[in-house]
């Protein structure tokens, strides 16, 4: 009795040290593939979700599949666990739509990617063939600069085997009070192989070849279903389809970096917001453009188990606003005009062990090295106030809704004579009482 | 009763009902909480602000208040509530006490006096029973837009100073809290016609704010999806009949700069009210002013 108590103790505590493994059950599954407004992302929805949820005009991809799920409590997510089981099904997709028309849809070959140019989005999608030339091309490129990687590196063994030798053979003859020059003159007549540069051809290069559903419909609500081969429809896989359209577009956005804390910057979404700073440092401003969609919508076009505030609007950051400049005006200063630069951010050696952000010396200091942020600099200073800003095309013209202020608040300011203020009522009230008790007095 | 005659009474009574109030403490010490929160509020805000902007963690208050509001709302709302500065939060946390005061004390007080026989008192004589409510409307009307003043002035110091501005939001919003303010008061006379008594009035009027503003939250909490369930669908028909409902409608307008929604937000307002106050008439006529 006494040793089976001990081994019980003994294997209570044991089992501590293991961790809790979520548990994972069988589910059939829409492996999402939804663009964002601005990129693609992997979601999925399981087969407890009632609704998906995707953007309309734009192609989506959804794949009918079987996999293993599992809620992760950290992040509280639901994720998949594909690599235990990951079963595709066959069939045709079918979609309800507002007025009762049955649409099917057929599994396509694609492919996808971006062949983004300095800041524009370019997200191509290439289906059937166009997807196999795609991903040809995309393997073309690979195997060729594969091949260029391969000869770069038999060169430059070669190269320095044949440095190596002529080193020796140099010192050796040196040594023995000879003259090595035609060896010198061979070493230094020696090219150094290039090593060859990366495929620039596409920014996000094309997905492997792989079958799905490609869905580009226009915004309403939908019902969706998959109908296996042999006619019946797939428990589980009835869904309510929505799909959803920015409310407005092409509104500014800023992300705005302080620069002292460049790992903390925050963004102004809301046209008339402001931004509020003690002026202790400089802000690096990045103009972005913005689409307008519903909170809960577009959360869950990203997770599917996400949760959001279907009666409010969010601001979207789509890309940065290519060739822009930015106004600046303040009573402080005359009205100037500042342009996109290359910053550096470098660690300080004080003992705060903070960052600063410099501008980018590629010909001094930072030669060899990318610069770390492309922004606009807005020099602060406590006693400058009020600063208002506005981004401008590459035309010059003024960008609509891309006006902001920046208010350097002043703390001293909220005094206890303020607190005092609000004290006032109670005076008022006290003179008040005071008069009517004097009047009233026989 | 004629409308001429009528009106008068209740400017009159209205008069009568402002000096009361201004001769008894209620409203002054409510405005001085009003004022003192509001302090609070600006005097926080300014405190949670660094190098890299607004920063709730910086403040304790701001703290509690952002993990509060973020929790049940969003983070998209707290970042729209606080998008211009704290003015409009704190404007709306000021205004409340006073509001309550205003709103819950006219409820009472008619009642009171309704059962009283104070009303029926003076329907014997130059008043009726609508001439006393539109008496204490229009007391609760100016008293409003009186606290609102005092508010704007206040916020508006602290703003100079403080070099925040007040926002093109907070200035629309004191125009939609007056109109909100009214549709609410009215409600607060229909409730007083039909009810009995001063507590039963208070306990009906309190519990169908409470519904509005339950509503109203329910209706911007964060969700994991669209569930129709009875409860939604009972709160969809019944938000038609909220001000705050008409509220939000002036708010939206005021986020899309779109004056037309800002000013149908204000027309339906005044609607609701106008056609609350005309049930009170109407109850008023059938029931009489006799508790």
């Amino acid at each position: 009795m006494k040793k089976a108590a001990v081994l019980i103790l003994l294997l209570s505590g044991f089992s501590m040290t293991f961790g809790d493994v979520p548990v994972r059950k069988e589910n059939l599954i829409y492996a999402l593939l939804a663009f964002n407004g601005r990129d693609y992302s992997p979601a999925f929805a399981t087969e407890e979700a009632d609704t998906i949820y995707l953007i309309a005009g734009v192609d989506n991809f959804l794949g009918v599949r079987k996999a293993m799920v599992y809620y992760w409590p950290l992040t509280d997510e639901w994720r998949t666990d594909t690599a235990v089981l990951n079963v595709p099904f066959e069939g045709t997709l079918e979609l309800i739509g507002p007025r009762g028309k049955t649409q099917a849809f057929s599994p396509v070959r694609y492919t996808y990617f971006n062949v983004r140019g300095e800041y524009e989005l370019n997200w191509k999608v290439a289906q059937g063939a166009e997807a196999d030339i795609a991903w040809k091309r995309w393997t073309d490129i690979m195997d060729a600069y594969n091949a260029a990687v391969r000869r770069y590196q038999t060169m430059s063994l070669q190269y320095q085997t044949e440095v190596d030798t002529l080193t020796a053979r140099i010192q050796r003859i040196r040594n023995a009070g000879g003259n090595p020059e035609l060896l010198v003159d061979r070493m230094s007549s020696l090219v150094k192989p290039e090593a060859p540069s990366a495929p620039n051809d596409f920014i996000v290069p094309p997905a492997p070849v792989q079958e799905a559903f490609i869905l580009n419909l226009p915004a309403g609500d939908y019902n969706l279903r998959f109908r296996a081969p042999e006619g019946r429809i797939l428990e589980g896989s009835e869904k309510k389809l929505v799909v959803h359209e920015k409310r407005r577009a092409q509104g500014i956005g800023y992300e705005i970096i302080p620069g002292d804390k460049w790992t903390r910057p925050l963004e102004s979404t809301t046209p008339s917001s402001v931004l509020y700073v003690n002026g202790s440092s400089d802000l690096f401003l990045q103009p972005f453009y913005q689409d307008e969609y519903n909170d809960l919508r577009i959360a869950k076009t990203v997770r599917n188990d996400a949760k959001g505030n279907p009666n409010l609007m969010k601001w979207v950051r789509i890309q940065q606003i290519p060739r822009a400049k930015i106004e600046l005006a303040s009573p402080d200063f005359p009205t100037v005009r500042i342009l996109e630069e290359p910053f550096v951010v470098e660690q300080t050696s004080s003992s705060t062990l903070g960052y600063r952000i410099v501008p980018y010396a590629p010909q001094g200091a930072h030669k060899g090295r990318q610069p770390d942020l492309m922004a606009f600099h807005v020099p602060l200073r406590p006693e400058i106030q009020r600063i208002r800003f506005m981004t401008l095309d590459n035309n010059g013209t003024p960008l609509a809704e891309s006006g902001r202020q920046i208010r350097v608040v002043s703390t001293s300011g909220i005094s206890s004579a303020l607190l005092l203020l609000a004290l006032a009522p109670i005076v008022v009230m006290a003179i008040v009482l005071a008069r009517r008790a004097r009047r009233y007095t026989p | 009763m004629r409308v001429n005659a009528r009106m008068h009474a209740a400017r009159v009574i209205a008069q009568r009902q402002i000096l009361e109030t201004l001769i008894s403490p209620g409203f002054y010490i409510t405005l001085a909480v009003g004022l003192f929160l509001g302090y609070t509020m600006v005097n926080g805000f300014v405190r949670a602000v660094d190098s890299s902007g607004f920063n709730y963690a910086l403040n304790p208050l701001y703290a509690t208040i952002g993990r509060l509001v973020e929790g049940a709302f969003g983070k998209t709302f707290l970042d729209k509530l606080f998008a211009e500065g704290p003015f409009l939060f704190a404007f709306l946390v000021s205004f409340t006490p006073v509001f309550i005061f205003l709103s819950v004390s006219s409820v009472f007080r008619f009642g009171l006096e309704k059962n009283a026989g104070v009303i029926e008192l003076l329907a014997y004589g130059p008043a009726d029973g609508t001439a006393y409510f539109l008496a204490s409307f229009t007391k609760d009307l100016l008293l409003t837009l009186l606290t609102i003043l005092v508010l704007l002035a206040y916020l508006g110091i602290t703003a100079g100073v403080s070099n925040l501005p007040l926002g093109p939001a907070f200035l629309l919003s004191l125009l939609i809290t007056f109109f909100l303010s009214l549709a609410v008061y009215a409600y607060g006379i229909l409730v007083s016609t039909l009810t009995g008594n001063a507590s039963s009035a208070l306990a009906l009027f309190v519990g169908i704010l409470l519904f509005f503003v339950l509503i109203l939250l329910g209706s911007f909490a964060i969700v994991g999806g669209y569930v129709r369930t009875l409860s939604s669908v009972v709160a969809w028909i019944v938000k038609w009949l909220s001000p705050f409902f008409y509220g939000g409608l002036c708010f939206q307008g005021v986020e899309l700069k779109n004056p037309f929604t800002f000013a149908a937000g204000l027309v339906l307002l005044s609607a609701l009210t106008g056609v609350v106050l005309c049930a009170s008439h109407l109850a008023l006529s059938i029931r009489g002013v006799r508790a």
